[in-house]
């Protein structure tokens, strides 16, 4: 009872029509506060998730281009003979061509060389003999090769240093800027898309990095989670759900899985690191332990899914079946599975994407190492995107603070993509009996 | 609603086809069903009516063993189908449901096509050495069941696209298609509108001439205008059990007139 209302015997009691005029007002306001605090929970939300991605994308956008240089080279056959090519004096011919545009410097002063050669990517000699060993050809002819430059220019074109900033604070000294501003002036100086972000494998040099090795190993990896947790966990669901006697073994299974999915991911990476690496010898830092430690964490998902998914099927269809002299085995794999299939299809495409993203237990079974090459095998060491994502998070050079952003985008772009086919599947063969 | 002249005049012909002794169900620790005696004829449409959980349903379902899906049902005594102990250890219930063909509450045709639904039981149970026979067994059903015409053009059209009255005439056609013995119906018109009801009783009346048909109805008037016989249950057990006009013209028990005419129920 509310404090406004009459004590009773003196006034006779409101009519029900009354009360409920009385408590509208009351009940209202409440309704307004609760809506007024959800649509607050929503706009804090919204306005978090949009300051993430601003941050993230105004970071990573640097990161799908990189800044080259143009050079005519002259591919001296006396720097790099024709018996030796793969060791050919490369890095000399780039320092020849860079000199052509600084007649000022000289280049028997190897310091000076070394400050102008500076302002290209170590890569560019890797560049140069890749494309003269492909054509030998060339040799004793002048090319000209696009190259990228390293990072410290990069940033500068990028206008991520700051010009005006007082030369000792600066990483690049103003006879560096000059140098590069003259190349500039002489519009060698291009920004095209960086391929190289896809096209190539990790690097500890920003403007060589790319995420190819990351990519194929978080391929391998979940090609792995899939072929193993896919039919064990459908396959354990089925059982579980349709032919397993419901008694206390099966509930202690039951609350044992749902447990198994909320166990911390680290734990599941110190367990791979115990049995998988320690006890079965499996390569550190391969994508295959990487697929059977995600399997693990997967499992659970994909099983819970699964049960649900059976459990949605409405008996009228097994009975039906059933009616018809339907075995149990025809009625599960004949009618109920098939129909079960888009809601198990949906719970193991979130179940993968979680995978995709997990990082602690591929960290402790060693998929953060640097590795330069792709992998060929998902017995060959790789890393996965979000320890890439780790790694150069953790690198000192000012260019991998847009590369990590970039991973994080693409990263991102395929988690996006898995649950939008999950959103797809779900409503596409979504059925009303 | 439609002629039905004197059938009730061959019952005493038939022979007996199935026949229950002494049956007990009990969910857990609930007796379901107790003491129950019944011999069904051949050729026949045999009526279970009564209130609401008075146990009917139960006793059809333990006709084709379709209880054995439920983990806590418990089913003691004897009941046979030509003689034959339908709960012997020797009998496969799968076998024993192509026998017994039932039929549902609610229609539920399988989401697959016209002719799938159908042709799904002579499928798994190899009925037809080819498409030509199978196409065969198909098409005689749904002639059977009345939906052949409605159905002939769109035989790969889903299933559930029918309207309701035409998807409980799919089922019963999937019921037949593979050529049972006994036909269990458990309120087959009770999703249907008084016109598809119509055509469903006729369907029945048609099919008695094959089946020994077993039908639950909650619908006095359907029981006496399909049925020959007619067995009362109330609370789990079978009061009365006789021919249809005899139980609705001069019911011996007095729960049975009480529940004809409307004091219980």
């Amino acid at each position: 009872m509310t404090d406004t209302t009459p004590s009773e015997g003196r006034q006779p009691r409101a009519s029900a029509g009354e009360a409920v005029r009385n408590s509208l007002a009351r009940r209202n306001r409440k309704q307004m506060v609760l809506q007024g605090f959800g649509i607050a929970a929503i706009v804090f939300a919204i306005t978090m998730l949009l300051i993430l991605l601003t941050s993230i994308i105004g970071n990573g956008y640097h990161a799908f281009t990189q800044t080259h240089v143009e050079l005519d080279v002259f591919i001296d056959p006396e720097e790099i003979p024709e018996e030796g090519l793969p060791r050919g004096d490369y890095d000399d011919v780039l320092a020849v061509a860079m000199g052509t545009h600084f007649p000022d410097v000289d280049l028997s002063d190897r310091i000076a060389t070394r400050e102008l050669t500076s302002i290209l990517s170590n890569g560019a000699q890797y560049i140069l003999r890749d494309k003269v060993v492909a054509d030998p050809s060339l040799i004793g002819q002048t090319i000209s090769v696009k190259v990228p430059v390293s990072d410290p220019y990069d940033q500068l074109h990028k206008g991520l240093v700051e010009r005006d900033t007082e030369e000792q604070f600066r990483r690049l000294d103003n006879d560096a800027i000059d140098r590069f501003d003259r190349l500039d002036d002489l519009d060698l100086v291009s920004k095209p898309l960086n391929t190289g972000l896809i096209t190539q494998a990790d690097s500890r040099f920003p403007e060589l990095a790319g995420l190819k090795g990351a990519l194929v190993g978080s391929f391998w990896a979940l090609l792995t989670c899939f072929v193993i947790s896919f039919p064990l966990g459908i396959g354990a669901a089925i059982y579980l759900e349709e032919f397993a006697p419901k008694n206390r073994w099966s509930d202690l299974i039951e609350i044992n899985i749902n447990n198994l999915a909320a166990v911390p991911s680290v734990v599941f990476g110190l367990l791979a690191l115990a049995v998988f690496i320690g006890w079965f010898g499996l390569p550190r830092s391969a994508p295959f332990v990487g697929g059977l430690t995600l399997a693990l964490m997967t499992m659970p998902t994909i099983i819970i899914a699964t049960r649900a998914a059976l459990k949605a099927v409405p008996p009228s269809i097994r009975e039906a079946a059933l009616g018809v002299g339907a075995s149990k085995n025809q009625v599960v794999f004949q009618h109920v599975l098939p129909l079960a299939m888009p809601g198990i299809l949906t719970g193991t495409i979130i179940g993968l994407a979680q995978a995709l993203g997990e990082t602690a237990p591929l960290l402790l079974i060693g998929m953060n190492a640097f590795i330069t090459s792709a992998a060929s095998s998902p017995f060959d060491s790789a890393t996965a995107l979000p320890t890439q994502i780790f790694i150069w998070a953790d690198s000192p050079e000012r260019g991998f603070v847009s590369r990590t952003s970039a991973a994080i985008m693409v990263l991102l772009m395929f988690l996006i993509t898995m649950n939008a086919i999950a959103i797809y599947l779900r409503s596409k063969f979504e059925r009303k009996w | 609603m439609y002629d039905a002249p004197h059938k009730d005049k061959d019952v005493t012909q038939n022979d007996i086809k199935i026949s229950a002794r002494d049956v007990q169900v009990f969910y857990g620790d609930t007796q379901a069903i107790k003491d129950v005696d019944v011999e069904i004829d051949d050729k026949t449409v045999t009526a279970f009516i009564g209130p609401s959980g008075c146990g009917k349903s139960t006793f059809l379902r333990c006709l084709n063993r379709m209880n054995d899906t439920i983990d806590i049902c418990r089913i003691e005594g004897k009941i046979s189908i030509d003689g034959e102990d339908i709960y012997d250890p020797s009998i496969d219930p799968v076998q024993l449901r192509a026998k017994v063909g039932m039929v549902f509450q609610k229609p539920n045709p399988f989401p697959k096509s016209i002719y799938e639904n159908v042709a799904y039981g002579p499928k798994i149970h190899g009925m037809a050495r080819n498409k030509a026979e199978l196409d065969e067994i198909v098409e005689n059903a749904l002639k059977r069941a009345a939906l052949w015409n409605e159905a002939k053009d769109r035989l790969d059209s889903p299933g559930t696209g029918l309207s309701g009255g035409q998807q409980q005439r799919l089922c019963i056609a999937r019921a037949v298609a593979t050529e049972p013995e006994v036909l269990l119906m458990d309120e087959p018109c009770s999703a249907l509108d008084p016109i598809a009801t119509a055509q469903v009783e006729e369907l029945i009346d048609e099919l008695r001439q094959t089946y020994s048909v077993v039908i639950v109805t909650h619908s006095m008037q359907q029981a006496a205008r399909v049925s020959q016989k007619t067995a009362f249950f109330h609370l789990g057990n079978l009061v009365e059990f006789g021919d249809t006009e005899q139980i609705f013209t001069n019911p011996k028990d007095e729960r049975t007139e009480s529940y004809i005419t409307g004091r219980i129920g």
